[in-house]
């Protein structure tokens, strides 16, 4: 049995580019779980497109044994994505622990998402271990900083320990003031089981493996279990630890964190936030759970060719064997042929998924326009849910058109707030406040839709500030707004792929710049070709393509007959790849305008 | 494409009346590639400032037809037509060109009332060289006169002026020639008024054919260059399609009937060599850089003169492509070629060519343009309508898109 008093849990959190993996990296070195020679950057990171990104999804957890003042600890690290996107898995992460290392980079300061990661770890009631990284860089200002933290979260500048990533100064500082300030878990050993499930991936070879931090009790090699949200039973084959590598044990009891798996197939049957007790003796309550993630941005995911419509659904469902916050199902659309509706929990994950799609799968996708979750009062009192645009009723339908809005935070220079406030108004946003972390530095806070984020904000928010800004949001909730559903018409039918949701004053600038793009991309046929943007049977915008007046070759003697048949023969070829709308052949190009229309 | 078979008939003991005329060639093609000069918007296979070779062309011209005909000439291959095209054939001499006559004669020699072609350029066709052409055994000359408007001449950069195409008319006639004349249209510069003014002075000649091209920017021909480095405006697609439609709408009130995309005759005048080609039928194809399509296969001559002459003079192969397709490519090319003609592809035809059904390859490519006006289909089969003549490619484009990707029951090609 592990003594609980030796033991601590903690996550870092952290800004996306902070070294949150790195100093994870010195971690293992410095307790010997990994030899030098085994260093490399970033072990945790075990995804390839998250070392290229240098951003961490998802978490991985890693026991650590270290010995201080003749005892010998163990330290569970379960480390957390540092993206907007996944504010979610950094709740689960610290629902798992008690304390956490709040790491800020002493180059570049507090940043939006160190504010709300450092609230969400004080409302889950974690002991904060604040350091400074990188300062061993010539750039870095740890007395700015300092005096940043103490402005936005209330940090006593001498609790703050200073440290760096890299060279491994300061390491042997923190991790003894985590033993020293972060208390042990609480519970009881030899209590009912009660394990929190708070994490779980497949493993083509072993099924499941589930993560688990045991609150209470003792979980055992052989013990008959019980899922208690799910009510299924199993039993456990195969415990263990991650130190890194997986290493079996025997148990695992209160306070510790570790893996088991028990013969489950499909990662669906395992639910992340339930809570695992003993099958013949179990708990009468369940541990507080999770808020399930919900997708909040919606687009189509299609194969550019049909015939790889069912290569792609394989595709998804091995992606959601590791990602249950993602989420699919098929669709048909007119202009594109079959694919998926797929859910994302924001534009990041949605990149990411696509390209590990294409990587795993060697598929060429095409996307639509991403949407966020609307919801709809309609007539009868009914509220609809909407994930796509074309599932929006007649507008006489409709009693209330209901968006999600968010509260967004942007950490800026003090000279880009004028921008930046201009930017959030022209987007719709709700001015909130301005708090100064430092004469240079601010906080701005608005409320908007979501709607408006996903487009290009971060890009506007990184243009506007030569980078330096950074934001972070949460949804608030779903307000009732003047929104429209924008329609497309090619030569007089309605291309459903190419509707929006858009809000009513914005929908005839959206009509006229998305047209003007399709009409960029479509060729001229043997008819003029009309396309139109409209609002239910209202048009707002209207462009036409030429009709091709002469096309023909001249001269056709033996001696031209190869070339002109290969020559038509490629261009039958390409027709072929268009998707056919009536007459019209729209190539993938014209799709993927609805992406582009950013100012 | 698919490989030769080992069962290829030998041609020279088909008996003519058994053989298909997609398999056994009834047409004979002669490039002749000396020219003057290049002008600007020629993309042929041709050879400037080489006259000298032209004794030495006429031996491999002879030698390449002793490998295409092996036979000899007890066995001779009687051909239906005779083309002539180039370059400049009428930069032989008389002299040269009655060896020409000779030489062709001689293997592949002219059945009784066929057609003999040779084009000529004004400033080098005389009555001297009309006569010889004459007792050479040709029966139709084909005149490059391209414009009679000064501007469209220089436009073109062609060397002649206008009064010398009276002179080769004249010349035509006398030695009892049939006389087409080529007209060019879409010139950079060109006006309604000037290309009205073109097809007047060409009737006002009265000849038997017209031949009207609408001028194509070739990739890589001096005046496309003009074009992509701004020096050169094209004229815009209305104005070309009005100076086409001006050219249907003039030439049949005078008495020319169109029959195919670019071609016009009085009756009985139709070019029976390019209606073989319109109609993808076998011929041979002689000379530096000339196409031949015999029993299936495809081939093209090298279009470098000192190395033509060089592998022909050998009894070498001469071409440096061949090709030969699979049933659903001969099928599109079958189509292609025939809705060039003003009868279209005639449903009959297409399945003797190819045991294919028109409507099952194209029939369903075909109702949207039935539809749109461009397209006519009747008992008779597929065929351009005076509108889609105007975007006739288009035509064919849509129409080979519509074709299923395989086929079965067609001929495997090269079966007579």
């Amino acid at each position: 049995m592990a003594d609980r008093k030796l033991i601590r849990n903690f996550s870092i959190i952290a800004h996306i580019d902070h070294g949150k993996s790195t100093l994870a990296d010195q971690f293992l070195l410095k307790t010997g779980a990994i030899t030098q020679r085994e260093f490399r950057s970033q072990i945790l990171d075990g995804m390839d497109l998250e070392r290229e990104r240098g951003i961490t999804i998802r978490m991985h957890p890693v026991t650590l044994y270290h010995q201080m003042d003749g005892q010998t600890y163990e330290l569970n690290l379960i480390d957390t994505p540092g993206h907007v996107d996944f504010t979610y898995e950094v709740s689960r992460s610290l629902a798992a622990c008690e304390g956490a290392v709040l790491l800020v980079d002493a180059t570049q300061g507090v940043q939006a998402q160190t504010v709300a990661n450092a609230y969400l770890a004080i409302e889950n009631d974690l002991t904060i271990v604040p350091v400074l990284n990188k300062i061993d860089m010539p750039t870095a200002r740890p007395e700015i900083v300092m005096e940043e933290m103490e402005q936005a979260l209330g940090i006593k500048p001498e609790e703050v320990m200073a440290a760096s990533g890299k060279t491994g100064q300061g390491v042997e500082e923190v991790i003894r003031a985590l033993i020293e300030r972060v208390p042990p878990p609480s519970g009881d050993e030899n209590a009912q089981l009660r394990g929190l499930i708070y994490n779980s991936h497949f493993d083509s070879y072993k099924g499941v493996v589930v993560y688990i931090r045991v609150m209470e009790g003792t979980i055992r090699r052989g013990q008959k279990i019980r899922f208690m949200g799910r009510a299924t039973d199993g039993v456990v084959m195969d415990i263990g630890q991650f130190r890194p590598s997986p290493t079996p044990c025997e148990n695992l009891s209160a306070g510790q964190v570790g893996f088991f798996m028990a013969h489950i197939k499909n990662l669906l049957e395992v639910k992340v936030g339930d809570t695992v007790t003993d099958a013949l003796d179990p708990a009468a309550e369940p541990l507080p759970g999770y808020r399930e993630p919900k997708p909040m941005v919606f687009s189509g995911l299609y194969p550019s060719n049909n015939n790889d419509f069912e290569a792609l659904r394989e595709a998804l469902a091995k992606l959601q064997l590791n990602d249950c916050s993602f989420s699919f199902q098929p669709e048909n659309s007119e202009g594109l042929g079959f694919g998926f509706r797929c859910g994302f929990l924001g534009m990041l994950h949605r990149e990411i998924i696509q390209q590990r799609v294409e990587r795993d799968s060697d598929l060429d996708l095409v996307q639509t326009a991403p949407n966020v979750t609307y919801e709809i009062l309609n007539r009868k009192g009914e509220i609809l849910v909407i994930d796509n645009p074309q599932k929006v009723p007649d507008a006489g339908q409709i009693e209330e058109f209901r968006e999600p809005f968010i509260k967004i935070s942007f950490l800026i220079p003090a000279g880009n707030i004028g921008d930046m406030m201009k930017i959030c108004t022209d987007r719709r946003g709700v001015y909130m406040r301005t708090d100064y972390l430092s004469p240079t530095r601010a906080l701005l806070v608005f409320e908007m839709p979501l709607a408006e984020v996903i487009y290009d904000l971060y890009d506007k928010l990184k243009s506007v500030t030569h980078g330096y800004g950074t934001m972070d949001y949460e949804i608030v909730g779903f307000r009732a707004e003047d929104l429209v559903r924008l329609d497309i018409l090619v030569a007089g039918r309605k291309v459903e792929a190419l509707s929006t949701i858009v809000h009513r004053s914005t929908a005839e600038v959206r009509g006229r710049r998305l047209i003007k793009k399709m009409r960029e991309e479509i060729d001229r046929h043997l008819f003029e070709v009309v396309l139109q943007a409209a609002i239910g049977s209202r048009v707002v915008a209207r462009e036409s393509i030429a009709a091709l007046r002469k096309n023909v070759t001249a001269k056709c003697y033996g001696g031209d007959v190869s070339r002109k048949r290969k020559l038509l023969a490629k261009q039958a070829e390409g027709k072929k790849r268009m998707k056919q709308v009536g007459q019209v052949e729209l190539p993938q190009e014209a799709f993927l305008a609805v992406l582009e229309t950013g100012d | 494409m698919v490989s030769p078979t080992e069962n290829t008939p030998t041609l020279a003991h088909q008996p003519p009346v058994l053989a298909k005329p997609w398999v056994v060639p009834r047409s004979l093609y002669v490039h002749v590639p000396f020219c003057a000069k290049q002008c600007g918007y020629c993309d042929f296979a041709i050879a400037v400032g080489r006259t000298d070779r032209i004794d030495t062309y006429l031996d491999a011209v002879r030698a390449e037809l002793a490998r295409l005909v092996p036979g000899g000439e007890n066995e001779p291959m009687p051909m239906d037509t005779w083309f002539v095209g180039g370059g400049t054939p009428s930069l032989l001499s008389a002299e040269q060109l009655r060896r020409l006559g000779r030489e062709l004669a001689a293997r592949t020699p002219l059945v009784a009332g066929g057609e003999a072609s040779l084009e000529a350029n004004p400033e080098s066709f005389d009555d001297e060289k009309a006569r010889a052409l004459s007792e050479a055994g040709f029966n139709r000359v084909s005149l490059g006169v391209q414009a009679f408007e000064p501007g469209t001449l220089a436009a073109l950069e062609r060397p002649h002026d206008a009064s010398l195409v009276a002179r080769a008319v004249t010349a035509g006639r006398g030695a009892g020639l049939s006389v087409s004349l080529d007209l060019i249209f879409g010139a950079p510069g060109q006006t309604v008024r000037s290309w009205r003014e073109d097809l007047r002075r060409a009737m006002e000649l009265g000849p038997d054919h017209l031949s009207l091209y609408g001028l194509t920017y070739e990739r890589g021909t001096p005046l496309e260059k003009k074009v992509r480095g701004g020096l050169v405006l094209p004229l815009a697609e209305e104005l070309e399609r009005e100076l086409y439609d001006i050219a249907m709408t003039t030439l049949e009130a005078g008495g020319y009937k169109q029959y195919e995309i670019s071609n016009f005759a009085k009756p009985g005048f139709e070019s029976r060599h390019n209606r073989a080609y319109w109609a993808n039928l076998a011929h041979f194809g002689v000379g530096m850089g000339a196409a031949g399509l015999v029993a299936g296969e495809r081939t093209l001559n090298t279009r470098d003169l000192d190395r033509y002459l060089r592998l022909a003079l050998a009894g070498e192969e001469t071409a440096f492509q061949r090709e030969r397709l699979d049933p659903l490519e001969v099928a599109k090319e079958t189509l292609m070629m025939n809705l060039r003609r003003v009868e279209g592809m005639v449903a009959s035809e297409f399945f003797d060519r190819t045991g294919l059904s028109l409507d099952s390859v194209f029939g369903g490519g075909a109702d949207a343009l039935v539809e749109q006006g461009l397209l006519a289909r009747d008992n008779q089969g597929l065929r351009l309508t005076r509108e889609g003549r105007f975007v006739a490619d288009a035509v064919i484009v849509k129409l080979l898109a519509g074709a299923p990707a395989t086929v079965e029951g067609a001929y495997p090609e090269g079966a007579a």
